[in-house]
């Protein structure tokens, strides 16, 4: 009983890492810039493409991590220039453009792959034993991986002088550009950078899900929600989002059954929504 | 009138003569296409109307696909069936008008939100109606619903389908009209501006989205006895996202652009779909395209049409508007020890001041001293922090726009708010309405001819009022002050808060509307004015006392002699110490 505990403990502090990589580049874009890419789950099913093309290729696992940043960050400047920009980063017609930019990656991937699952092979194979209990090496690979990016961006955004101007064009695009901050641009490397982390999580989690055309779909509800409830543009607001909804499924699927997790996980966001569209930890 | 029966009659008898044209099977898939023109016309309505997205619309067309599939299945034969119909549009939509009004109520400008919580409820239902197989038969669904009694072979069913549509068609090409139609493009436009005129917005918005669930709710219950079947997929994602496709791509502002496109991208959908396989791909990059640079979507092309002037409303008779019930006393305010913060900035800090018997109150004030701030916490926008604010003798705990425009306060913003997308005549009607419409008035077109002589006053005295069908975006910075302004009059308010009546305005201009503020302010008997401006100049003509605010207190009042003797108030214009 103790272990069995033990074992959803770590899968729950697992769900909410993959969660929390995942969201990272949707949080970037939708807290940072406003825009609701509601085809962050598609950049994260190019990466995962990007990785079945690459172990098909005959090329180590880890070539497909700069292919997959590379291919999906290059999407995400053509995407701000002739998306984003026009539309002037507003989240409403954003939604709706992206909307779009979702379902034309799924039909122009189902065109060139078909419609049916990829597995892509997992590149550290066997497990280990953690309090006496076997568990995959790759997972525990995957969760060193995800926290240790995830403190470093921090440290990154909170001390580096890019993390700086990046939150003076948040705070104030106005002024930002006033004192020389090119904020076109910045915001242009921003986007794109969301962009490309989420071709990169994509690689993260592709050994680990059946990869298709639809994959970004059910990904995209978890993320979606996690920045909801979060709260936009906070790091604070990422980790309560991710741990919220990610502890909330990992927990309830356990416990009761997946579709009771996925059920209380659609009403929790309908009622931050509803009563706290912002989120718990938004940016003041 | 005219030119609506004959629009609607010739769509009505091109919708019955279709079958003579493609042929019985065709008419007959037709059919289903038409449902979702239904239900994509309610997208069109709430959307490209009051601006706000659905992206769950096929979770109602389900919920009335189930609740008919059972009536169908329950009654059999019995012309009773028929009843089915209407009963399940009108649960829908009634359902639909609750869950948005509870979602508006008490919030402005939610912005994507609502559409997210759509998004959510519709993920929900298709999981709700995938795995709750006792009642929605799981992912096969319900089957072998039988049809309509009496209604046998392919061409009867299509019949009905034509004949609802045509009138559905009917309805909100009415609706868009009526003077509901106009409010519901001025929610679009700026939600804040018609709360400020006592509108419940909530309601309104409530409204629109239950009109788009009863189309909804329409196209579901006739679903269910086209198909003979259903299934969740209806509930689904890709379903709610279709709709909104085929009002984007038809033109979501027309009303039938959403017919439109569901008719075209769908049956086009359908048999090119396997043809070829990129299909989609063009029908997704055409949706981007429709978003960047063509709002108007398929219904650009129809607009040569507009020659025809079928689409033409008649030009309403004026008519006096009924008169607002008259109050005999001014309506009087008291700030006592009101605080404001927003974060670690302190706005507000224990300001009192009120309104006496003078008839305009000037405030003045360094820039910071919290003159707008104080009209904000009054009206409902800045939340209070502590102290009481008295509105006609009332200690209003948390004011709420609407409501306090409602008890006979009228507001002229700063930067000119109005509605920028509709005619200056629409601007002034809204106005004009606001407080005097009782019962349906909001459905009878005849509204737009009201009048009243502080309107003739204005259109005589300001010109550009009187080439009414312009668009108030062609305004210039002061016509919209003006207008502003003139819109507030017209609500006849009992106090009227001015913020910088004057700024940006030309030397005439600004000699026009001081003029009019001194008109109506004789015209109006009870009108009380409360002022905020920074030209001495003008608050010298205007002012029968001035309160000076500084650092979010109260400094000093008196006349405009008395305030600039006082040693105070010199000392936080001039400078110096005090």
């Amino acid at each position: 009983m103790e272990s069995l505990l033990i074992t959803q403990a770590i899968n729950a502090v697992y769900e909410i890492l993959i969660l929390a990589v995942l969201v990272l580049g949707l949080a970037v874009v939708m807290g940072l810039l406003n825009v609701l890419n509601i085809a962050h789950g598609e950049f994260v099913m190019l990466g995962a493409y990007c990785a079945y093309l690459v172990q098909k290729a005959g090329f180590p696992y880890l070539a497909a991590v700069p292919a997959a940043a590379i291919a999906c960050g290059a999407i995400g400047l053509v995407v701000e220039r002739f998306l984003i920009r026009p539309l002037r980063y507003d989240p409403f017609e954003t939604l709706l453009a992206t909307w779009g930019l979702g379902l034309l990656l799924r039909k122009l991937v189902e065109f060139g792959f078909g419609r049916g699952f990829r597995s892509v092979d997992i590149p550290v194979s066997g497990s280990i034993s953690v309090f006496g209990e076997a568990y995959p090496i790759y997972r525990i690979v995957l969760m060193v991986i995800s926290a240790a990016v995830l403190v470093l961006l921090f440290v990154w955004y909170a001390r580096a002088p890019t993390g700086a101007r990046i939150r003076a064009m948040v705070g104030n695009p106005v002024l930002a550009e006033a004192v020389g901050i090119k904020t076109r641009q910045l915001a242009r490397n921003t986007f794109a950078a969301g962009t490309a982390w989420a071709g990169v999580a994509g690689v993260m989690i592709a050994p680990l899900t059946p990869v298709e055309p639809f994959m970004g779909l059910t990904l995209i509800v978890n993320s979606f929600f996690a920045v909801v409830v979060g709260g936009m543009g906070t790091v604070t607001g990422l980790f309560a989002g991710a741990g919220i909804i990610g502890g909330l499924q990992s927990v309830l699927s356990a416990a009761v059954s997946p579709n009771t997790a996925y059920l209380a996980m659609l009403l929790l966001s309908i009622l931050f929504l509803w009563q706290r569209p912002r989120g718990l930890f938004p940016r003041s | 009138m005219a030119s609506f029966l004959v629009r609607n009659g010739l769509i009505l008898a091109g919708l019955v003569l279709v079958p003579v044209f493609v042929g019985e099977f065709w008419a007959y898939q037709l059919g289903l296409y038409f449902l979702y023109a239904l239900a994509a016309m309610g997208v069109g309505l709430i959307w490209g109307q009051a601006g706000i997205l659905p992206l769950g619309q096929g979770m109602f067309v389900a919920l009335a696909a189930y609740l008919a599939a059972y009536g169908l299945l329950g009654l059999g034969p019995s012309p009773l069936a028929y009843l089915i119909i209407p009963a399940a549009c009108l649960a829908v939509a009634l359902l639909g008008f609750v869950f948005a009004v509870t979602i508006f109520r008490g919030r402005l400008e939610q912005g994507p939100s609502f559409s997210l919580i759509t998004l959510a409820l519709t993920l929900a239902a298709f999981q709700i109606a995938t795995t709750w197989s006792s009642v929605t038969g799981g992912f096969n669904g319900l089957r072998n619903i039988p049809g309509l009694p009496g209604l046998d072979g392919f061409l009867d069913l299509y019949y009905l389908i034509a004949v609802v549509l045509a009138l559905a068609i009917a309805t909100v090409d009415y609706l868009v009209r009526a003077p509901i139609g106009a409010l519901w493009r001025a929610v679009a436009d700026n939600e804040r501006r018609l709360a400020f005129f006592g509108y419940d917005v909530a309601a309104l918005k409530a409204v629109a989205f239950g009109v788009a669930c009863g189309l909804a709710g329409l196209a579901g219950a006739l679903y269910a006895p086209q198909q003979n079947l259903v299934t969740p997929d209806i509930a689904g994602f890709a379903f709610s996202g279709d709709l909104v496709i085929f009002a984007a791509a038809g033109g979501r502002a027309a009303v039938l652009g959403p017919v439109v496109g569901a008719i075209v991208v769908g049956v086009l959908s359908a048999e090119l779909r396997g043809r070829f396989p990129w299909w989609e791909i063009a029908i997704a990059l055409f949706f981007i395209v429709v978003v960047l640079r063509l709002p108007g979507g398929l219904m650009t092309l129809f607009a040569p049409l507009k020659r025809l002037r079928l689409a033409r409303s008649p030009v309403p008779r004026p008519s006096q508007a009924p008169d607002k019930p008259r109050i005999a006393t001014p309506l009087t305010v008291a700030f006592e020890e009101v605080c404001v913060r927003m974060g670690d900035v302190t706005i507000l800090d224990g300001l009192s001041m009120q309104t006496g018997d003078e008839a305009v109150l000037c405030v003045i004030g360094p820039n910071g001293a919290g003159k707008t701030s104080a009209l904000n916490v009054m009206t409902g926008a800045l939340p209070k922090r502590g102290g009481r604010i008295v509105i006609d003798g009332v200690d209003v705990l948390r004011p709420q726009p609407a409501a306090v425009a409602r008890s006979g306060v009228g507001r002229k913003f700063q930067t000119p708010s109005v509605f920028q997308k509709l005619t200056i005549d629409e601007n002034l009607a809204i106005a004009l309405w606001a407080g005097r419409w009782r019962g349906i008035d909001l459905l009878l077109p005849s509204l737009f001819g009201w009048t009243t002589p502080l309107l003739d006053e204005m259109r005589r005295r300001f010109e550009f009022m009187r080439s009414g069908a312009k668009p108030a975006s062609d305004l210039s910075h002061g016509e919209r002050q003006i207008l502003e302004l003139s819109m507030a009059l017209l609500t006849e308010p009992r106090l009227l808060l001015l913020d910088e009546p004057c700024a940006g305005l030309s030397h005439e201009e600004t000699a026009a509307v001081i003029d009019a503020i001194r008109w109506a302010r004789h015209y109006l008997i009870n009108l009380r004015i409360i002022i905020i401006e920074h030209d001495m100049e003008l608050v010298r003509r205007l002012a029968d006392r001035v309160v000076v605010l500084h650092q979010g207190r109260f400094l000093a009042d008196g006349s405009v002699e008395e305030v600039q003797g006082n040693p105070d108030v010199r000392a936080v214009y001039v400078g110096g110490t005090r």
